[in-house]
């Protein structure tokens, strides 16, 4: 996709020391419920964090922080929400309607959400992308400054054979896969077994094929779902359970890969 | 999925050599040289190549500015997309054509690349 106008200006985000977009090819496997408790989880280990959601024809992230619709001409932008400095087009768009846009109004609002939201100093933005590798994807590829890519799987096959288009087109556009996590693991039922409900090892099968780390698995809790409808994530909620010590560790793992990854200089251009 | 050790190389360094030739340092140590010919003959743009490798529409009309006469054919601008490509802007204006660093060395007419 051409973006339109001259297109292609590099976004400079001086304030911002890591744009790390939570991605997969695959839908419905939990990518805005794994950003929104990442990037809690990084604000709880000590981080200032700034959560964009760049689904716009179906944001997720209002309704998971609890924040509705408002007037955009008297609410100022980002809105902050347990710490969590927070875009979304759901707050500019009611919940009753609907999107209804062609690629390159993506891209607009993409980069306006980058560029023009006073996100201020922060030590992670947290990007929620739309399932696909499509408009979203390529115009953050080609105009944003992203450090790294999270890609959010669950354990069945058909998750993983989406969801490694998704990381080869990362692959492809040269923005580092930071690594895999499996989301709906296994749950542990009262009588303390494991149950392993969607399969089990597929994250792990993908990470081993495509070269990429392996970040670690997210049970399965139905207060999960509760939490997030409630706008109140569960690593916020209750922060002593299963779930939240499992987002706590991958905040860990996810900022020691961006330590360890090394920054990608721009490219050189000529003007003639 | 280890990759050859081109495949992974960046620019380092983009120049412009003799009239009409474009000059590319690779971090793999490489020296890619291209015409500005080459580089237009082979734009990989929809416009050029035609969407899904179907030939470009042959009743296209040209515009008056297509027609009219024109300094010779150079680009103004070579300039990166994302950490993946180069978009070269034409003085004819022409500017759609995405070349990703892959198709750049394989575009290469260096001597050791024209003799593979």
């Amino acid at each position: 996709m051409q973006p339109p106008g001259a297109g292609f200006q590099r976004i400079t985000l001086p304030g911002v020391k890591h744009l790390v977009a939570i991605a997969s090819g695959k839908g419905g496997v939990g990518k805005s419920t794994v950003a929104t408790n990442l990037a809690l989880a990084l604000h709880m280990h000590g981080r200032r964090v700034g959560l964009m959601d760049a689904d716009i024809y179906g944001p997720s992230i209002p309704i998971m922080m609890g924040v509705t619709h408002v007037d955009p001409r008297t609410t100022p932008f980002p809105i902050e929400r347990f710490g969590l400095k927070l875009m979304s087009m759901g707050f500019v768009v009611d919940a009753n309607q609907a999107a209804i846009l062609r690629g390159p109004m993506i891209h607009k609002y993409l980069t306006a959400f980058l560029t023009q939201i006073s996100w201020g100093e922060l030590d992670f933005l947290l990007v929620d992308m739309p399932p696909g590798t499509g408009d979203a994807q390529l115009s953050m590829a080609q105009t944003a400054p992203v450090s790294g890519v999270v890609t959010v799987v669950t354990p069945q096959e058909v998750s993983l054979t989406v969801a490694r288009r998704g990381i080869e087109m990362f692959r492809q556009v040269k923005i580092p896969v930071l690594g895999i996590v499996e989301n709906m693991s296994y749950f542990v039922g009262d009588d303390g077994k494991r149950y392993e409900i969607f399969r089990h090892g597929g994250g792990q099968k993908l990470a081993a094929d495509t070269g990429v780390p392996f970040l670690g698995e997210i049970p399965i809790d139905p207060r999960v779902a509760e939490c997030s409808d409630d706008g109140d994530p569960i690593v916020h909620k209750y922060p002593d359970s299963e779930v939240a010590k499992a987002y706590l560790a991958l905040a860990s793992r996810v900022a020691e890969e961006l330590q360890q990854a090394p920054p990608t200089p721009e490219l050189p251009g000529l003007k003639l | 999925m280890s990759a050859p050790a081109s495949e992974n190389a960046r620019p380092m360094a983009l120049s412009k050599e003799e009239p009409d030739r474009l000059v590319i340092k690779w971090s793999d140590g490489h020296r890619s040289i291209y015409t500005w010919e080459h580089l237009r003959d082979n734009c990989p743009c929809a416009g050029c190549r035609g969407e899904f490798g179907q030939p470009p529409d042959p009743f296209r009309i040209l515009k008056p500015s297509e027609l009219s006469p024109r300094p010779p054919l150079a680009p103004v601008e070579i300039a990166p997309v994302g950490n993946y490509a180069y978009k070269i802007v034409w003085n004819d204006g022409h500017d759609t054509g995405l070349f990703t660093l892959e198709y750049l060395r394989q575009l290469c007419q260096c001597s050791i690349c024209l003799g593979k």
